[in-house]
């Protein structure tokens, strides 16, 4: 028989190992914890500022041993990926750890919303440097809007964000989805993912649909995506000499450092973002609601189940919500009917709603909105240290 | 890192740092948040007219400007290179700004030696240096001069124009002084942050300055000397008066020293002591005296012999001074002593309960005419070396009108090379007797010892 992690028993203790992921610090000052300027982080800033000009900042060697693709072929390719902006290399700290909680929410407007009001909230998400993440759906699905924000705690939220919206004659509700577990964002296992941490999931099939589009990417630049966010430890991702060439550090801190906060401490998650806007298709969003009375551990034993399953883009697990998970997937490349059908196999959900989005703003606090001239340009808020609730 | 004598090359270079031609700003952001913004920003705002182009691998347009990828991209000679990025970057585009023949590289980048990466900064320097191009900073704030319109660097404003070279190790003592130059009228030549002060030395920078034809005093802010040598053989060469503040005296002040700008203090403060001295510069203890100072050695030319007269229409602002006088070696001589014809002669302007000692009481009933009188009978007369007037706003003093006077006799009496000091103690009327006097190009202070300091130094520079 399964665990029921009953109260009171060692089970439950069993569910603490089972469920209980990062302990939540006060920023940086938890031992153990770094900042983003730390000089554990030295060796991903380095890249982060240089692999636009230098692609060659990517372990060429190792990319050429998984892959086949030389070392010069693959230069070429990265440069293009990232001047023709499909790719951006970025990082996911685990917020959790330092020191923010990570809140989500769903955004759905009134019928009757005219283009105008849906372009200025739009553009007000889009620029709103607190939404690290966020992403715009098609009009006429069941939602308009999932967005997330790190912060401190929930009235900073509240006060520093969603009152400043939210009252608009058009917005007919907000749906707070603060997040449990973190478990596959862009196609890469996050932090409370069960096992698999930092693996990145583009199956064969999903591949040979995309590159059928013609959009712009072939099976080697998908190769390359993969290479690099399977990397099978951040000693591998990147070319530490090259690193150190251009930094005057040193090769072997740079990488001891990292892999200690990437490998060992699992505190931050360096990858390559596929922009699949740019591509030139949609994420299939489900909202998914279980009943209320199902058990704890039920709830976390379906996501794991389901978080086997590769063909999820995106995978938020909520707590303190109405909702239970936000899964997505990409929509050209993926059968979405059975997707649906696998979601309403389990007897547990509820409800399943579903919205079309064509367009993300940022990436981990990363623009993407070329269009406006600030494609990557990152802008990491921090509120820890304020009370956003006194804010008009 | 350490040097015997200014380097001809820097020297040779260090125009492009205050007047270039070309300004490649490496780290230009497009968020108005960030430094690397702001830095143009704060360029075109000021209207500088050379060129400028920001460097960003991720940027296109920064400000309305074209961005270049890199350096390299660049289809332009560029005078100076400003580099605004993480610390982690800089060996690169150092690398880069030697390729492109850049004539000057500024990092404001912190996080070098400060934090322990001393192996780094060193390294950079030496590559620096191997390839003759100057390197002001790393840690700074930035650099620039109202004459060209030019403020380079995370400074929201410029200062006025006037003769002071600011140079200082400090970003904030910096930007405190450029603040003071807005409310107060303190006008500068041009103002450099030195940081860490890697490459480029307060000796190379002396040695512009004493070339520079706006600059008639230079004002240094040290946290630590690391080329004694040098600093003292420049010194020595320069004709203008120097002030110098010389911080780290204190045993944790040693340590702050290190801990904001990488400077270290090996010696005693004594041993400063001496260097300053031996290179013919006024060394003053506080900020506040440090301005003061500056200003009168900037503006005023020095004080010949100590025959000073000091009119006041407040015996206690008299007091207050020639006690201050004496504390500071250099007391006062009665009138009588100095001139005695001059003694009698300014009776004419004070009331019979006045006093023509020295100080000269003119009462608290001084009208504007009896002040202008006294100025000028005491500036007239050949064996008075300077003049040192105060105003105590009584009910029937017009403290504006009194300032007025001072300006005209001061204008009527310039080509006699004489300092002329003002002290307005008081309220807001004083405060704008004082602009109104420092925009007329006489230092004019709240306090009584403030005035007596600056005519001190006077004295000291005219010994070197």
């Amino acid at each position: 028989m399964a665990k029921l992690y009953k109260v009171g028993t060692p089970e439950q203790q069993e569910y603490l190992h089972d469920y209980n992921f990062a302990p939540k610090g006060y920023a940086f000052f938890e031992p153990g914890i770094y900042g983003n300027d730390a000089k554990e982080f030295v060796a991903f800033n380095i890249a982060k500022s240089f692999y636009q000009v230098y692609p060659e900042v990517f372990n060429l060697a190792y990319i050429e041993k998984s892959t086949g693709i030389k070392s010069e072929e693959a230069k070429k390719r990265l440069k293009r990926l990232y001047d023709e902006k499909y790719m951006m290399l970025v990082k996911n700290s685990c917020v959790g750890v330092m020191g923010f909680g990570l809140y989500y929410w769903v955004v759905k407007l009134k019928k009757g919303t005219t283009p105008e009001q849906r372009k200025e909230l739009t553009d007000w998400f889009q620029e709103n440097d607190q939404i690290c993440t966020g992403y715009m759906m098609e009009e006429g699905g069941d939602f308009d809007y999932y967005n997330g924000n790190h912060m401190r705690n929930l009235d900073n939220l509240i006060y520093g964000v969603l009152d400043k919206f939210r009252f608009r004659e058009y917005v007919e509700y907000v749906h707070l989805t603060p997040v449990r577990r973190l478990i596959r964002e862009s196609s890469v296992n996050q932090f409370d993912a069960k096992k698999d941490f930092r693996h990145y999931f583009f199956a064969k099939e999903a591949v040979k649909k995309a590159v059928a589009l013609k959009k712009g990417m072939d099976e080697k630049d998908f190769a390359l995506l993969e290479a690099i966010n399977n990397a099978p430890s951040a000693a591998e991702m990147f070319d530490y000499d090259v690193l150190a060439k251009l930094s005057g550090l040193d090769a072997t801190e740079m990488k001891k450092d990292l892999v200690h906060i990437v490998d060992e401490t699992k505190t931050v998650i360096p990858m390559v973002y596929l922009d699949y806007r740019r591509l030139g298709i949609k994420q299939r969003f489900f909202l998914v609601s279980l009943f209320e009375n199902t058990q704890s551990y039920r709830s976390e034993q379906i996501a794991d189940e389901l978080a086997e399953d590769p063909r999820f883009v995106n995978f938020f697990d909520f707590g303190d919500a109405h909702h239970n998970y936000m899964l997505s997937i990409y929509d050209e490349l993926t059968d979405a009917e059975d997707i649906r059908q696998k979601l309403l196999g389990y007897a547990e959900v509820k409800e399943v709603k579903e919205a079309l989005s064509p367009r993300q703003f940022r990436r981990w606090t990363a623009r993407l909105d070329a269009e406006n001239g600030l494609y990557e340009e990152c802008v990491f808020t921090d509120d820890v240290l304020l009370d956003r609730s006194e804010e008009k | 890192m350490k040097i015997n004598e200014a380097r001809p090359y820097v020297v040779k270079n260090l125009p492009y740092a205050l007047n270039p031609r070309s300004i490649a700003v490496v780290g230009a952001s497009r968020y108005p948040s960030k430094v690397g913004n702001k830095v143009v920003y704060e360029l075109q705002k000021w209207g500088y007219k050379g060129k400028i182009y920001p460097v960003n691998p991720r940027a296109d347009q920064v400000l309305g400007l074209k961005a270049y990828h890199t350096l390299s991209d660049i289809p332009d000679e560029i005078d100076l290179v400003f580099v605004a990025v993480p610390a982690h970057l800089v060996n690169s585009i150092v690398h880069e700004a030697v390729k492109i023949k850049a004539k000057m590289l500024v990092i404001a980048t912190s996080a070098f030696k400060e934090i322990g990466r001393g192996e780094l900064q060193n390294d950079i320097t030496e590559y620096c240096r191997e390839h003759e191009l100057p390197l002001i900073g790393p840690n700074l704030v930035g650099m620039g001069s109202p004459y060209m319109h030019f403020n380079c660097g995370f400074i929201p404003y410029l200062p006025v124009p006037g003769p002071i070279a600011m140079i200082s190790q400090s970003g904030a003592n910096l930007l405190a002084a450029l603040g003071t130059s807005q409310e107060e009228n303190l006008g500068m030549s041009f103002f450099v942050g030195l940081g860490n002060k890697a490459d480029v030395d307060f000796s190379e920078f002396i040695e512009y300055a004493e070339a520079d034809p706006h600059t008639n005093v230079l004002s240094i802010y040290i946290e630590g000397l690391d080329s004694p040598e040098a600093f003292v053989k420049s010194c020595k060469k320069c004709t203008k008066p120097i002030v110098v503040i010389k911080v780290g005296r204190s045993q944790i002040g040693v340590k702050a020293a290190f801990a904001h700008t990488a400077s270290e203090n090996p010696e005693t403060d004594e041993y400063y002591d001496s260097i300053i001295k031996e290179a013919g510069a006024i060394r003053v203890t506080t900020w506040q005296e440090f301005l003061d100072v500056s200003l009168a050695l900037g503006y005023q030319p020095t004080l010949k012999g100590d025959n000073v007269v000091m009119i006041t229409n407040g015996g206690g602002a008299g007091l207050l001074s020639c006690d201050h006088f004496e504390r500071l070696g250099m007391p006062l001589h009665e009138l009588k002593d100095i001139s005695p014809l001059l003694a009698a002669r300014i009776r004419a302007y004070m009331p019979m309960f006045g006093s023509p000692l020295n100080p000269v009481d003119i009462s608290g009933t001084a009208s504007v005419i009896q002040y202008k009188g006294a100025f000028q009978q005491a500036l007239r007369d050949p064996k008075v070396d300077g003049v040192l007037g105060a105003i105590c706003p009584t009910a029937v003093t017009d403290v504006l009108g009194v300032a007025k006077a001072a300006i005209e006799v001061y204008e009527s009496t310039k080509e006699l090379g004489k300092p002329f000091l003002m002290i307005c103690q008081g309220g807001a009327e004083c405060a704008e007797a004082i602009k109104l006097l420092r925009e007329h190009g006489i230092p004019a202070y709240k306090t009584a010892e403030q005035a007596v300091n600056a005519m001190v130094a006077l004295r000291k520079a005219a010994k070197k």
